[in-house]
């Protein structure tokens, strides 16, 4: 068995001193949130902390609450309890389906929606989806709190943009309108994913036309990656919206830094994303995809 | 013979003998194993494919807590350090140069594991690197430098008399043919030719490799081991250190997955010199990303061409394969032999010629995988079959059934008749999966088969002891890995000594105790352990009938043995009354043996024809090239299904090994560093892998030469699955490809050109 | 440091350093050896063990996080008079396992969806067992024996 090197466990009681403990052992310390990506890779002396700051102790950091039209999720909320999550089922069913369906139940039960994102891993799941519906994290720090939009946390492959002594404590997620369409699908052939994409659509008139529209795709690229270019081609009505979305798919594969690697070529990549855009499409809109 | 309604514990699907153990965690694999005083080992392995080892300072490593001792190449005086059964190439650990990225390089011995792996990062080892050798063609060029600078000396268990390859990087050449191939092919009415490559695999036994050594103060040396061959291990640890047979122990408990990747030696002669060089009791356990870097399947590109007449019969086949052996030869000689033998298929072909090589590379070595050779070649000898069919203008089934070799006639000349129904199994298969209902869109169907010549060299020794209170042990080398070995074994002993089930014990793979069994692999245990056993039930009896003479005090012939014993008018004994009456003392057992050689009906090659007949419907996601399995048929030609239910359950896992190695198994190279060991990356069948519909049929025609009419399984349905899942998908789209993996990706690009157009 | 614990029923306290898996410490001081090592990644599921009644990979978690909570191996799964549990005797049943190597994390990852949901479909099983990986029976065997034992299950209530 690959044996962890010894390493010191220390229990914050809030994410202040959470934060100034990561502050005091600087690059020795690392954030233990749910150990399913960080244990790993510590295994592998990818990283070798020798002090551990155990956010899951901090009381509260856990809770998935409603407030004020959006669900405040807890950094050290598991997959599994933000998948069974009665808030999260009614008010962002997407993130709830999402989450029941990233990697394996073992990971669900112990691995932190907070820790998948810090750890920006290139073939996750919820950052993907969490670009698309408008998620933004709160980052807390001796110096303050602040709150940024997920595309500001993903800095690259495994590297977030939190600063020294930053500790990410909360995820809010705008609840879904009823005007809202949203969906994520992957498609996998490995392990993890080779592709994951994210739609989100605004429509006044329950699917005839769009007002406004997010996507992003992930795992095809070091880092999910929203498609700016496409979002405005699929706006307007369902049937010019339809019609482009050939147009949309590229305009997503031209923002990603599509890679070449053992997961498939670019080009095997950019025609993933046309076929999964038509079905993200009607999946968001609750139409059959038989 | 007897009636199958007459048995009454063979043939029914009894408990597994391992059962309870295996589902209530008491079962006890090598990897559970703990000695008294017991050291632990973790190994440096090289960074390069190909470089000399200048030095290795490890004393910093020794300085460290808990650190014993360190075993590097510059250790092994007095010792025999090359050992392997088919050509003793392979170091116990590098010896002055490495041959693979991951080659064992040192070993620090500890008093834990975690002190064991520290210390590994204090060692400095100077490599001179040179060119690495990574592909076939590259060791074969002119003028390309002798991956072994030196010609090594055969093993003693090559278990066949083609010689090693002539030269340069060729570690096995074997040439196959009869007839005139160039005759046959300048008058034939279609010819199907193609290159195919079958990929590089890895087994994923589920425990990776561990051993446990320990040298006694009176130099007896014990090796605990998750090897599927104990005694072939025995031969190559008593060859390293110089000792006679009776001096190595090897107990090999229940075994967490082999799949052939636990064939013959691998870390035990590395784990027996810790233990030599350290004093202490030691225990290597690999990581699986470790094992990744031990032994995989042989990838093979094959050039064949086949020819048929203008009535649809095969008139030739010419094939030239090319293994890629890895750095050491392990079982590839083997694998190479039986690559070149099966290829052939089991069709009635008058011309033949096959060339196959076996080439060493720097990559991990390969040896045996399931099916040995088989599923290499079977891939592209069905996908052919496929094409001359439409060639030709005839259904598949039908054009196979045109050339199948029928039982007792011969494919291979000099060898064993063929021993099995083919034909019927085929027509079988082909009923199973409803050929005649219509395709939906996307959907393909595929009924392929192939024959190997199975069952390895028949040595094989058994004892049974029966016991005067009734008990009855069977004492049996063979490994139980999973097969269910144990249980079968055991059912044969129960049947033929007339006693419960509960009543055999089954005493197994500890070269100490039990006899000489070659090898449990080439499905053999059923037909010839399964055969000893059965022998060894019948000499016993006869042993008693002689002291029942006494017992009952009257000849022979007036005894009349019934099930369990023998009557006398009246009198009623049973084999236990008999002995407890002979000695008149409790406690005593005797001892029937049975000694298989090849002799006698196991003269002929091979002990028997394993056959492999599948049916898939695929579903193909056009869009992704996403290939799904809608049906699944397998049929077990088996003979007599000693379990029937054990019997059925090897077929739907040879099968679905097959299925990965089909659709996306493969180990990728990215120069000289293995891209994917890991099992994150390496991706093996799982649940949602399932194919919807699945149909199993076992065929009983007590055809072989095993116990009762029995003959092996569990390789044959690992051969056919990726022609029929390629032969379905050409069905589905008329893109006929010749790789494997099936990827997605592949697929899609295999559509694409058919479409004309140009990928976008 | 001493983590307190209920296993298989029994109120638990062990000495352990906090770098160690919960696998080391119930496959070395426990000897629990059930627990079976393969992946090291949370991939193959053959270290599944129960926390709470959630299945986890033993391998990749740390003993430190069972303080106060209930682990489950499958050492644990037979009844105190020694009688099977139903996935186990459905196991049996259905020859649901060769070398036996993933069977305890497979019983113990359907123990988890059973003990949830006893009437899942077979789809809901196969997407809850697609984490376990088996690479000797082809998963068949396996289905039909969580069938079994959830139809048992379901008698039971």
């Amino acid at each position: 068995m690959t044996t962890l090197s010894r390493f010191e466990i220390h229990q914050p009681t809030c994410a202040l001193e959470a934060s100034q403990m990561l502050a005091h052992y600087g690059e020795e310390a690392g954030i233990y949130a749910g150990g399913t990506e960080l244990l790993l890779a510590m295994k592998h002396s990818a990283l070798n902390y020798r002090h551990l700051i155990d956010l899951k102790v901090v009381p509260g950091l856990n809770s998935i609450d409603m407030r004020n039209g959006s669900l405040e999720i807890g950094a050290t909320s598991t997959h599994r309890s933000i998948e069974r999550s009665p808030n999260v089922q009614q008010h962002q069913p997407a993130l709830a389906e999402m989450e029941s369906q990233v990697a394996n139940v073992r990971v669900r039960a112990t691995g932190t929606l907070g820790g998948n994102l810090c750890f920006a891993e290139p073939h996750s799941d919820p950052a993907t989806l969490l670009l698309v519906l408008g998620g933004s994290v709160k980052i807390e720090s001796a110096a303050g709190a602040r709150e940024i939009p997920v595309s500001e946390l993903i800095a690259g492959a495994y590297a977030s943009n939190l600063q020294p002594g930053e500790i990410l404590t909360k995820i809010t997620v705008p609840s879904a309108k009823p005007t809202h369409r949203s969906a994520y699908m992957k498609f996998q052939i490995h392990e993890r994913p080779t592709l994951g994409l994210g739609l989100w659509l605004d429509t006044p008139d329950e699917g005839r036309t769009f007002t406004s529209a997010r996507v992003a795709v992930g795992c095809v690229c070091p880092f999910p990656t929203r498609g700016l270019n496409a979002e405005k081609l699929l706006t307007g009505s369902h049937a010019d919206v339809e019609k482009r979305l050939s147009e949309a798919a590229d305009a997503i594969a031209d923002a990603a830094d599509l890679l070449d690697d053992h997961e498939g070529s670019a080009e095997y990549k950019r025609h993933l994303i046309h076929v999964f855009l038509q079905r993200v499409f009607r999946k968001a809109l609750g139409e059959s995809l038989a | 013979m007897k009636p199958l309604s007459d048995f009454q514990i063979v043939n029914h699907s009894v408990p597994r003998g391992d059962g309870i153990p295996k589902v209530t965690g008491g079962a006890i694999y090598t990897s559970d194993m703990v000695v008294e005083h017991m050291a632990w080992a973790k190994v440096l392995r090289s960074p390069f494919a190909r470089a000399r080892i200048l030095s290795i300072d490890a004393s910093a490593a020794k300085a460290q807590p808990g650190v014993i001792d360190i075993l590097t190449g510059y250790d092994l005086k007095g010792l025999q350090p090359y050992y392997g059964h088919g050509v003793k190439d392979h170091p116990l650990i590098a010896i002055g140069q490495v041959r693979f990225v991951g080659e064992p390089v040192a070993a620090v011995i500890a008093e834990n594991e975690l002190a064991a792996q520290e210390a590994l990062g204090k060692i400095n080892v100077d490599y001179e690197e040179l060119d690495p050798i990574l592909d076939v063609d590259t060791a074969m060029a002119e003028g390309t430098p002798r991956i072994h600078e030196t010609d090594f000396a055969d093993g003693s268990f090559r278990g066949f008399d083609d010689f090693p390859g002539a030269a340069g990087n060729i570690c096995q050449a074997v040439h196959v043919g009869w007839g005139d191939v160039d005759a046959a092919f300048a008058k034939a009415a279609h010819i199907a030719e193609g290159e195919f490559y079958f990929p590089m695999v890895y087994a994923y036994a589920m425990e990776p490799y561990v051993a446990i050594a320990d040298f006694d103060a009176k130099g007896h040396l014990t090796v605990y081991t998750s090897g599927q061959h104990p005694f072939m291990v025995r031969h190559d640890v008593a060859h390293v250190f110089r000792l006679p047979l009776n001096s190595v122990r090897i107990i090999v408990p229940y075994i967490g997955g082999g799949y052939g990747s636990k064939s013959y030696t691998k870390i035990e002669p590395l784990v027996a010199a810790c233990s030599w060089k350290s004093g202490r009791p030691v225990k290597l356990q690999l990581s699986v990303e470790e094992a990744f870097l031990t032994t995989r399947g042989d990838d093979a590109r094959v050039r064949i061409r086949t020819a048929v007449d203008a009535r649809g019969h095969l008139v030739a086949r010419q094939a030239t394969i090319h293994l890629n052996t890895g750095a050491y030869a392990e079982n590839s000689p083997m694998v190479c032999r039986k690559a070149a033998n099966r290829i052939v298929g089991p069709y009635r072909i008058p011309n033949i010629k096959i060339d196959c090589f076996a080439v060493y590379t720097n990559t991990v070595p390969a040896s045996s995988y399931r099916g040995l050779g088989g599923a290499q070649v079977t891939f592209p000898g069905e996908s052919q079959m496929d094409e001359l069919a439409e060639m030709s203008g005839s259904d598949p089934v039908e054009f196979r059934l045109k050339n199948l070799a029928h039982s007792g006639e011969s494919i291979h000349p000099g060898m064993r008749p063929i021993d099995a129904d083919i034909p019927g199994d085929i027509r079988e298969a082909a009923k199973m999966l409803r050929m005649d209902r219509p395709l939906a869109p996307g959907h393909g169907r595929s009924v392929c088969c192939s024959a190997s010549d199975a069952g390895a060299h028949p040595v094989t020794l058994a004892m049974v002891q029966v016991y005067a209170d009734g008990a009855v042990s069977v004492l049996s080398g063979s490994t139980e890995i999973g097969q269910g070995s144990h249980t079968v074994l055991t059912q044969i002993a129960a049947e033929e000594m007339g006693v419960p089930l509960e009543k055999v014990r089954l005493i197994g793979s500890d070269t100490a105790v039990t006899l000489f069994e070659r090898s449990t692999g080439a499905s053999r245990t059923t037909t010839l352990m399964g055969r000893a056993v059965l022998e060894a039930c019948r000499e016993a009896i006869a042993q008693i009938k002689v002291m029942a003479e006494e017992v009952f005090a009257v000849d022979a012939d007036k005894l009349v043995e019934e099930r369990g014993g023998l009557r006398h008018g009246g009198k009623f004994l049973t084999w236990a009354n008999i002995l407890e009456q002979y000695f008149k003392m409790e406690g005593c057992s005797i001892v029937g043996r049975a000694y298989l050689r090849k002799a006698g009906d196991l003269t002929l090659v091979p002990v028997f024809w394993e056959i492999g007949v599948v049916g898939v419907e695929i579903a193909l996601d056009e869009e992704t090239g996403k290939i799904c399995l809608d049906s699944l048929v397998t049929i077990g030609d088996v003979g007599l299904a000693i379990h029937p239910a054990m019997t059925e359950g090897q077929d739907l896992g040879a099968a679905t090994m097959g299925l990965g190695a089909g659709l996306f198994e493969e180990l990728i190279y990215d120069g000289q560093q293995l891209m994917n060991g890991t099992m994150l990356e390496y991706r093996v069948p799982r649940f949602s892998d399932l194919a919807k519909n699945i149909d199993m049929k076992l065929v009983q025609n007590r055809d072989g030469v095993g116990p009762y009419g029995a003959k092996g399984g569990g390789e044959g349905a690992v051969n056919p699955i990726s022609p029929c899942i390629a032969n379905a998908l050409y069905r589905a789209t008329g893109a006929r490809i010749r790789t494997l993996p099936l990827t997605p990706e592949r697929v899609w690009k295999a559509l694409q050109e058919k479409k004309g157009a140009a990928p976008r | 440091m001493n983590v307190s614990f209920e296993l298989n029923g029994k109120q638990t306290t062990l000495e352990i350093e906090q770098r160690e898996s919960l696998a080391e410490v119930l496959r070395g001081r426990c000897r629990l050896t059930g627990v079976k090592i393969s992946c090291e990644a949370q991939v193959c599921g053959s270290c599944t063990v129960l926390v709470d009644d959630l299945p986890v990979s033993a391998c990749t978690l740390l003993a430190y996080e069972v303080r106060g909570k209930r682990v489950t191996t499958i050492e644990g799964l037979a009844d105190d008079s020694g009688r099977l549990h139903p996935l186990q005797q459905a196991f049996l049943d259905h020859f649901s396992f060769q070398c036996g190597y993933c069977t305890p994390g497979m019983i113990l990852a359907a123990k988890a969806l059973l003990d949830e949901n006893s009437a899942a479909t077979d789809a809901e099983i196969v997407a809850h067992m697609n984490g376990n990986l088996c690479r000797c029976t082809g998963y068949l065997p396996i289905l039909k024996a969580i069938r079994q034992a959830a139809n048992q299950l379901r008698g039971q209530k």
